[in-house]
């Protein structure tokens, strides 16, 4: 290759050139608001609304403190998800991790709990108790799974590993907080396992087949 | 001449719009940018697939530029993206042949955030030193072991284990 071949390429590319819109994060969110919505919608319409919820009383303290933190973990991935997909050296897309970091509150306060009363917590522990709930919150993420990967399959995102690790978190707290407007329970072994457990799996999915899929 | 931001940012937002003059312009731009920048960061044999097949990136993601910032880190983004694809296959491959010296780039500020410089010195002096001796500076395996001390299968060892690290450090960068 040299000189007169890159000379080629301007040419070629400069007469396949279409006027282009740009991308808009903004336009992205749109995308993963409507995936969120629809996929929480999908979630109550099938199973219903919790009961305090549908009889339009206030969730209780904890399980509504758990509830925001999943929610701004899932917009915080979002937003750094959404802003992978328009590259610049220097950009940051780290914001997510510390909401990461206090959502991390919830299994630490399920682990204190659990150890003072390790009956309880190995009863709320069984699968049968909470397995339904992991479930709901990983079909529940699907929308916002998929509108992510399909911003970041138009865009250009420079860490596809990384994109796939946040897209998965988005997905999976998305998931989860839909579940929480499902699930009646107010135990917070219960919330932070089996409603938590949908962020991991769908971390791991997201690094393990989304991020093959955005490499361009 | 090298091509400014403001200039860079004004012919992309006319190419988005579909002005072909523009592109033209641009992406000629581009390339004098690209040279330069890849210089110091790849084999000299290596250097034009490399600005062409990041040219052919900045043309299929063009609508991924926001003209609300600067077109450099963009353009930088997407040519660290091929750089690390290239030193990708270059580590599957293991193909380690001889290459020409390369040449000195002038520095700037995107230029000097992704200094190659800067990411050896986070690598084992050893994968760094081997490394630089062959992907770098162009010499065979043999010299490398020559000049280094290391044996020759210590060098491709310590250069396939160092551009990995290397890829992985840049990405985080």
């Amino acid at each position: 290759m040299n000189d007169a071949s890159i000379d080629e390429l301007i040419e070629g590319l400069a007469g396949a050139l279409k006027p282009v819109r740009p991308r808009r994060v903004l336009r992205g969110g749109l995308w993963v608001a409507a995936g969120w919505v629809a996929g929480g919608a999908l979630l109550l319409w099938l199973f219903g609304m919790r009961h305090d919820l549908a009889a339009g009383e206030a969730m209780a303290p904890l399980p509504m403190l758990a509830f925001w933190l999943i929610v701004a973990l899932a917009l915080a991935a979002s937003w750094s998800a959404l802003r992978m997909g328009l590259p610049g050296v220097g950009r940051d897309y780290g914001g997510w991790r510390w909401a990461g970091l206090a959502a991390l509150a919830l299994p630490l306060t399920a682990l204190i709990i659990g150890l003072g009363d390790s009956h309880g917590a190995l009863t709320e522990m069984r699968p049968d108790h909470g397995m339904r709930c992991t479930l709901d919150g990983l079909i529940a993420g699907v929308g916002v799974g998929a509108a992510l990967f399909a911003w970041l399959k138009g865009g250009a995102p420079t860490s596809p590993a990384r994109a796939g690790w946040v897209v998965g978190i988005a997905a999976g707290a998305a998931g989860a907080a839909a579940v929480a407007l499902r699930c009646s329970s107010n135990d917070m072994i219960h919330i932070a396992l089996w409603h938590g457990l949908a962020i991991p799996l769908w971390a791991v999915a997201g690094r393990v087949l989304l991020a093959p899929l955005l490499r361009w | 001449m090298s091509p400014d931001e403001p200039s860079l940012a004004r012919l992309m937002a006319a190419s988005q719009r579909g002005d072909r003059a523009a592109y033209r312009a641009l992406l000629s731009d581009c390339r004098t940018w690209l040279l330069r920048y890849f210089a110091r960061r790849i084999a000299p044999h290596q250097i034009d697939d490399l600005v062409q097949e990041t040219l052919v990136s900045l043309h299929r993601k063009l609508a991924t530029w926001d003209s609300g910032r600067p077109f450099l880190p963009w353009l930088a983004a997407i040519a660290r993206y091929r750089w690390i694809d290239a030193l990708r296959r270059q580590r599957d491959e293991a193909e380690l042949g001889d290459h020409d010296a390369a040449v000195a780039a002038e520095d700037e500020a995107v230029h000097a955030r992704l200094s190659l410089d800067h990411l050896l010195t986070r690598l084992p002096p050893g994968q760094a030193q081997a490394i630089t001796l062959v992907k770098i500076e162009g010499a065979s395996i043999a010299e490398a072991a020559n000049i280094s001390g290391q044996s020759e299968s210590l060098v491709k060892v310590n250069i396939h284990r160092g551009l990995k690290t290397l890829a992985g450090l840049v990405e985080s960068e």
